[in-house]
């Protein structure tokens, strides 16, 4: 500050003979006030931090086997079925058993289970009651992506380096399903 | 007391660098920011969505048909809105929805409410002959029965739509 002082009195000085033809050396101590730049610009930016959201929606890729008129046989020993309950309580069984009742965590590892054992054989069916809420269809479906890794490396200890995925979605039938997990 | 009042009298802070990095981030956050289209303005539609842990793939910005499903806050209804994202393809589904003579259709709107199968099919249809590259997004509110996420996925296989995107959110 003092030395700055000094030299821009130094400066007018030599310059007087001159008659003041560069008009740069007045800036050499120059000082602006900032503040009501500082103000303005804090302003705007609390107004752009409070309005952007950081969160961009994700998105979850479904795949489903167009609609075909006549039915796909598939063998009913490599299907494995997950039901959706109205009241939100999820079942799954393999082929003709009968249906047990599952978290989420566990449903995940009885999937990865399964289609290590069946060698990516197995077929994941979901049939959820239109009564139940489209969350919880969500998160199951996240439970079997998030199965995924755990299958392909179970496939990979037993030599299989290939993953073929087949699910499908299927609607609920209110007689037939409903009577398969009914009082459990 | 009044011995260190004193020393702060010609007290100068230097603000340049506090200064630079205010000026950086406010440059970053206006040109990071996104603001709200005019078919999001329009609705009043609030969508909480489901939250998954696993998926990691963005939205994708073109190409788009997406199906919102949720409740009007004033009318209280369940209903579908489609809307599309690409320019051109707003303008040509609205000329298409303007010769179907849909309901509530004008020269502004973006997005379209649809209350029932037939119309939904309709819509559908639509989409896909204006733009057959189009992916579909369905953004539904978690809280809602699958019945409507059902139907919707019936139409879209009827009309050969079988990939389609759930739209969700990051579980923290």
């Amino acid at each position: 500050m003092a030395g700055g002082g000094g030299d821009l009195g130094g400066g007018k000085s030599a310059r007087r003979g001159k008659k003041g033809k560069r008009k740069a050396k007045k800036r050499l101590g120059f000082r602006l006030d900032m503040t009501p730049l500082v103000d303005i610009t804090f302003l705007l930016l609390t107004f752009f931090m409070l309005t952007t959201s950081m969160i961009t929606p994700q998105t979850m890729e479904m795949n489903v086997p167009p609609e075909i008129d006549e039915p796909v046989e598939v063998k009913e020993s490599e299907l494995l079925t997950i039901r959706i309950r109205e009241d939100g309580i999820i079942f799954a069984n393999m082929a003709k058993d009968n249906p047990e009742k599952f978290t989420l965590k566990t449903l995940q590892k009885y999937v990865a289970d399964k289609n290590v054992a069946l060698q990516n054989r197995c077929i994941v069916v979901l049939k959820s009651s239109p009564n139940a809420s489209y969350g919880l269809v969500v998160s199951v479906l996240d439970a079997l992506n998030a199965a995924e890794p755990e299958i392909l490396q179970g496939l990979k200890a037993a030599g299989i380096n290939e993953r073929k995925r087949k699910f499908t979605v299927s609607p609920f039938d209110k007689v037939e399903d409903e009577e398969r997990i009914k009082g459990l | 007391m009044l011995k260190i009042k004193k020393k702060r009298l010609g007290f100068v802070l230097d603000m340049t660098p506090l200064v630079d990095i205010t000026f950086l981030l406010l440059t970053f956050f206006m040109f990071t920011a996104k603001f709200k289209s005019d078919s999001e303005n329009q609705q009043k539609v609030e969508i909480k969505r489901p939250r998954t842990t696993v998926d990691t793939a963005k939205l994708a910005e073109r190409d788009l048909v997406i199906i919102k499903v949720g409740v009007d806050s004033v009318l209280k209804d369940t209903a579908y809105y489609v809307s599309m994202i690409n320019e051109q393809d707003i303008i040509n589904l609205r000329r298409a929805m303007t010769t179907l003579k849909f309901p509530g259709v004008d020269e502004k709107s973006v997005s379209y409410k649809v209350m029932d199968t037939v119309q939904l099919a309709q819509i559908i249809e639509q989409a896909r002959l204006v733009n057959p590259r189009a992916s579909f997004a369905i953004d539904a509110d978690k809280r809602l029965r699958y019945e409507w996420i059902e139907t919707a996925i019936d139409e879209m296989r009827k009309k050969k739509a079988t990939t389609f995107n759930f739209v969700t959110e990051k579980k923290m």
